[in-house]
């Protein structure tokens, strides 16, 4: 993987108090993400991941520190040009956060607003360019059928696939994702982050993705950066991790000793998925041939979505 | 013996009263002092307002000598004719006159229906902005906030018969234009609130998406914020209509052409035209109650429609949906030379949107809306031009009866009797109120599925509160005031039993929405039917019966001034009687005293409801 040397995101010392907040929600936070890295946050809710990932494309302010994404100091940046450098950052989140009333393809439609100038309402209000490219994005999501039904007729996967196209809409170079799959089932969530990670593949994304689950984040990333309380805990490789630097991954992202007991059963899997898929083929090639067996898995769902979901 | 044991140990006098008394909350101080501050001046305004034996037998004698002359009724296309007979009587002989007088009466209903459509699309045009200010996610700063709620509130407190006599000041001789504009901007208040309120209930994740994605503030509201609360928008602009439609009634006084102004032009057309009263009075009511037949029709549709996955139009979807994966099979065979091309050609045919079942409808449903209300501003016909030229604040005709506009005065009167005159419109108000709140004490609970005794209960009482909803009580009113005499009295007892039909249909919805559990346990400790409602029921749904009352209260206020312009004394026959004596000096002293008095009921309301959270 080559990485250029100017960072897409470089956040330098960033802290973070709410007004009226007792504990600050960050501190001291520095990371800094190459382009076409695919960095995973981890950390339990409310360890700060998601105000991290706000600052990034400037829904939030810091405190103190800066934030510097694709080049632009984001807290100097307002109106106009703070909308373009949103326009780059596409953001997909926990709740989808589609507009339900709306049309599956005027959602998508709804990520090229940074390009446009004032207010759109209805499909035929945005450039047939553009509706050419949403449908495109659409059926790249695998979702072209769905074009003209309601958003809030999908199930959870399709709207979150549907988010996706909504933020391949604006063209971004850095995708952030705030929770993709924790409010969907196991086989979505596999689906849904399957493709982020293929999106990423084809078009040379910077990902940061926060996550909860230890596991997903070990076989879906390339970089793990632990939080904890607001804290950077962690900034590992995940190419090549041994058993002990799993368990301390645990260790560290979890706050309380009740809460490592809590996910010791999940740990215990693991270790056994990990010890027998080292035992076969070995370190990183498994970690190649499992994501082609998820892409495959996903491919063979998204088609049999097609046949059999019924809208919600 | 065991009796004995088995009793509990008595804890001591000294623990007993070391038990701490914390104060009751606020808003259960603030229920009860409204509660009984109602009753106190409701009370208070019964007897102020003297329904004494005499004066209910005065009138009783109007009622009746009313109904002997309006009676036989004249309807359009027909001719009734009196003749008196040698012996003191009068036989009546009723002859078809032609089609001609059905056909204004037509043409009187369809300028009615465009003045009230015409107005109401003007408000729930302007309200938008308003309400962009208004709702506390939206708006732009602190001051646009109050100034859009300032706006909200004003418009709401002036009524819009106010806003008639007004706007026929500036645009002197101008037909329906001041009646559009008139009706626009009083319910700019009401709808632009109710609006408000539905953004500011949105979910925002996606207009928070929309922001990430770069959008800007109005692109945020209008793909955001605007298709959330759409639905609400209609309704109620939808309802709205409704209310302006029993309101032309009194605008009909001041001469707004319609079915009011032939109603009250029949009222002073002597006994020929009497006879005439009934018969519009009757088309009114049929008109209000099909109308707003018609916009709650829209409104359950409008709030309840979900797609459902056996319509025509997933159906469509579905076709469309097993073709494209024929397409994509072929594409798999074909191989990746002709891949682009055979994706291109997927989205091409999904770039126009089929003509489903859902589309088709939703358009038509949008182009006959449209269609109505283009109507609606043709037919009515306003003099546009008069927006921007024509202005005219001196309306002096004649130099020696009329007066200017400024600087307003109560002329010959003294303060005291404009005060009293405020009094006498509050008292109806209250009057009204308790009147009506004592009604609803009944009908209310029993029309409540968990209180009433059995389902047929429970169906008559609900029956009795929709049929007095139905019947528009302004409308009520307005015959009682007619047909009893000019008085505070009839007004009172004709707002009162109206009220009925609002007050008990909203407390038995908040009695039925109470949580049952309670009532339950109630009920499985062995209490009555009685005991569960006194120990559960009532007292859980106290706040919002308390806040229904209010609305009753603002609503009685309102109604009440306008009745007074229709001649049931107070404030608003004051305002009326400047007004056909044109003098605009005190007209524009009474209309500031009628804003002030309704934004101060507005204003307590607001305040006790705050107090309620």
């Amino acid at each position: 993987m080559t990485h250029s040397d100017t960072p897409a995101v470089q956040i330098t010392d960033l802290g973070k108090t709410y007004p009226g907040a007792a504990s600050p929600a960050l501190t001291g936070v520095s990371l800094s993400v190459s382009p076409g890295e695919i960095v995973v946050l981890l950390g339990l809710s409310g360890s700060g991941k998601s105000t991290l990932l706000r600052h990034i494309n400037g829904l939030e302010t810091p405190t103190t520190g800066t934030v510097v994404s694709l080049g632009e100091d984001v807290s100097a940046l307002t109106g106009r040009p703070l909308r373009e450098l949103r326009g780059r950052i596409g953001f997909i989140f926990q709740q989808f956060e589609l507009v339900g009333a709306l049309t599956v393809l005027e959602n998508v439609l709804t990520g090229s607003l940074s390009t446009l100038r004032g207010p759109r309402i209805g499909v035929r209000t945005y450039p047939k360019q553009l509706r050419l490219r949403a449908l495109g994005h659409l059926d790249r999501v695998g979702l072209l059928e769905r074009a003209y039904q309601r958003a809030d007729t999908l199930s959870g996967g399709q709207q979150q696939r549907v988010a996706i196209a909504r933020a391949l809409m604006q063209e971004p170079d850095i995708l952030l994702a705030d929770e993709p799959v924790a409010s969907l089932d196991p086989e979505s969530s596999s689906q849904v982050m399957g493709l982020i990670r293929e999106l990423a593949a084809e078009r040379g994304l910077t990902v940061v993705c926060s996550l909860h689950q230890v596991d997903l984040a070990l076989s879906w990333g390339e970089r793990i950066v632990g939080l904890r309380a607001g804290e950077v805990v962690l900034d590992t490789p995940t190419d090549d991790l041994t058993r002990e630097q799993v368990m301390e991954i645990y260790g560290r992202v979890a706050v309380t000793t009740g809460e490592i007991t809590a996910i010791e059963t999940e740990l215990a899997d693991i270790r056994e998925q990990l010890l027998s898929e080292g035992a076969t083929e070995g370190g990183i090639a498994s970690e190649d041939a499992r994501a082609e067996a998820l892409r495959a898995q996903a491919g063979e769902r998204l088609a049999e979505d097609f046949a059999n979901e019924e809208p919600a | 013996m065991t009796a004995v044991l088995s009793a509990p140990p008595q804890p001591s006098a000294a623990r007993l009263q070391a038990i701490k008394r914390p104060r009751p909350l606020t808003a259960t101080v603030v229920s009860y002092s409204v509660i009984a501050g109602i009753a106190i001046l409701g009370i208070w305004s019964f007897a102020a307002l003297d329904y004494s034996f005499k004066s209910l037998e005065t009138t009783f004698a109007n009622l009746s000598r009313f109904i002997g002359m309006a009676t036989p009724m004249q309807w359009p296309g027909w001719n009734v004719v009196g003749t008196r007979q040698p012996d003191g009587t009068t036989t009546f002989v009723t002859e078809w006159v032609g089609i001609e007088p059905i056909l204004d009466t037509f043409g009187s209903i369809a300028i009615t229906l465009a003045l009230v459509i015409a107005g109401t699309a003007l408000a729930a045009v302007l309200s938008i902005p308003v309400a962009y200010g208004a709702a506390r996610n939206t708006a732009p700063g602190r001051v646009a906030l109050a100034i859009s709620r300032f706006i909200g509130v004003v418009m709401r407190a002036i009524p819009d018969v106010v806003f008639v006599v007004f706007l026929a000041f500036l645009w002197f001789n101008s037909g329906t234009l001041p009646a559009i504009v008139a009706i626009g901007l009083h319910s700019v208040g009401m709808i632009s609130k109710m609006f408000a309120d539905a953004v500011e209930q949105i979910d925002e994740g996606p207009r928070l998406a929309i922001r990430a994605a770069g959008g800007s503030k109005s692109q945020e509201f209008w793909s955001g914020v605007v298709p959330q609360a759409l639905p609400a928008w209609i309704a109620v602009t939808l309802h709205r209509a409704d209310i302006n439609l029993r309101g032309t009634v009194i605008l009909g006084v001041v001469g707004v052409a319609g079915l009011g102004y032939d109603l009250d032009e029949a009222l002073h057309a002597g006994p020929a035209g009497m006879r005439r009263v009934i018969p519009i009075v009757l088309i009114i009511i049929a008109l209000c109650i099909v109308f707003e037949i018609i916009s709650s029709l829209i409104r359950a549709r409008l709030l309840g429609v979900r797609p459902t996955g056996r319509g025509t139009g997933d159906t469509v979807v579905r076709a469309l949906a097993k073709r494209s994966s024929r397409l994509a099979a072929s594409i798999d065979r074909n191989g990746a030379s002709s891949d682009e091309v055979a994706r291109a050609a997927r989205i091409e045919a999904v770039m126009h949107r089929p003509w489903d079942r859902g589309r088709v409808l939703t358009t038509a449903w949008i182009w006959l809306g449209i269609l109505i209300v283009v109507w609606a501003f043709v037919y009515a016909g306003p003099d546009l031009a008069r927006l921007v030229s024509g202005w005219r604040f001196d309306q002096v005709v004649n130099a020696e009866l009329d007066r200017a506009i400024w600087p307003p005065n109560f002329g010959t009167r003294d303060v005291g009797t404009v005060l009293a005159a405020v009094g006498t419109t509050l008292q109806v108000a209250f009057a009204a109120t308790l009147m009506g709140a004592l009604i609803s004490a009944f009908v209310g609970p029993l029309s409540a599925r968990n209180v009433a005794p059995n389902g047929g209960v429970r169906n008559l009482f609900r029956g009795i509160a929709l049929v007095l909803r139905a019947i528009p009580d302004l409308v009520v009113a307005i015959i009682f005031i007619i047909a009893t005499g000019f008085g505070p009295q009839a007004a009172a007892l004709a707002l009162g039993i109206g009220g009925v039909g609002l007050l008990a249909k909203l407390v038995g919805d908040s009695m039925e929405e109470v949580p049952n559990g309670p009532e339950r346990a109630v009920g499985a400790a062995g209490g009555s039917r009685t005991q569960v409602f006194f120990a559960s029921t009532l007292p859980m749904s106290v706040p919002s019966t308390v806040s229904h009352l209010m609305y009753l209260l603002e609503q009685n206020v309102r109604s009440a001034t306008l009745l007074g312009i229709v001649g049931a004394g107070g404030i608003g026959f004051l305002l009326l009687n400047a007004l056909q004596g044109r003098h605009f000096d005190q007209v524009f002293a009474y209309v500031l005293v009628i804003i002030a008095m309704v934004v101060v009921v507005e204003t307590a309301a607001i305040l006790i409801r705050r107090a309620l959270k």
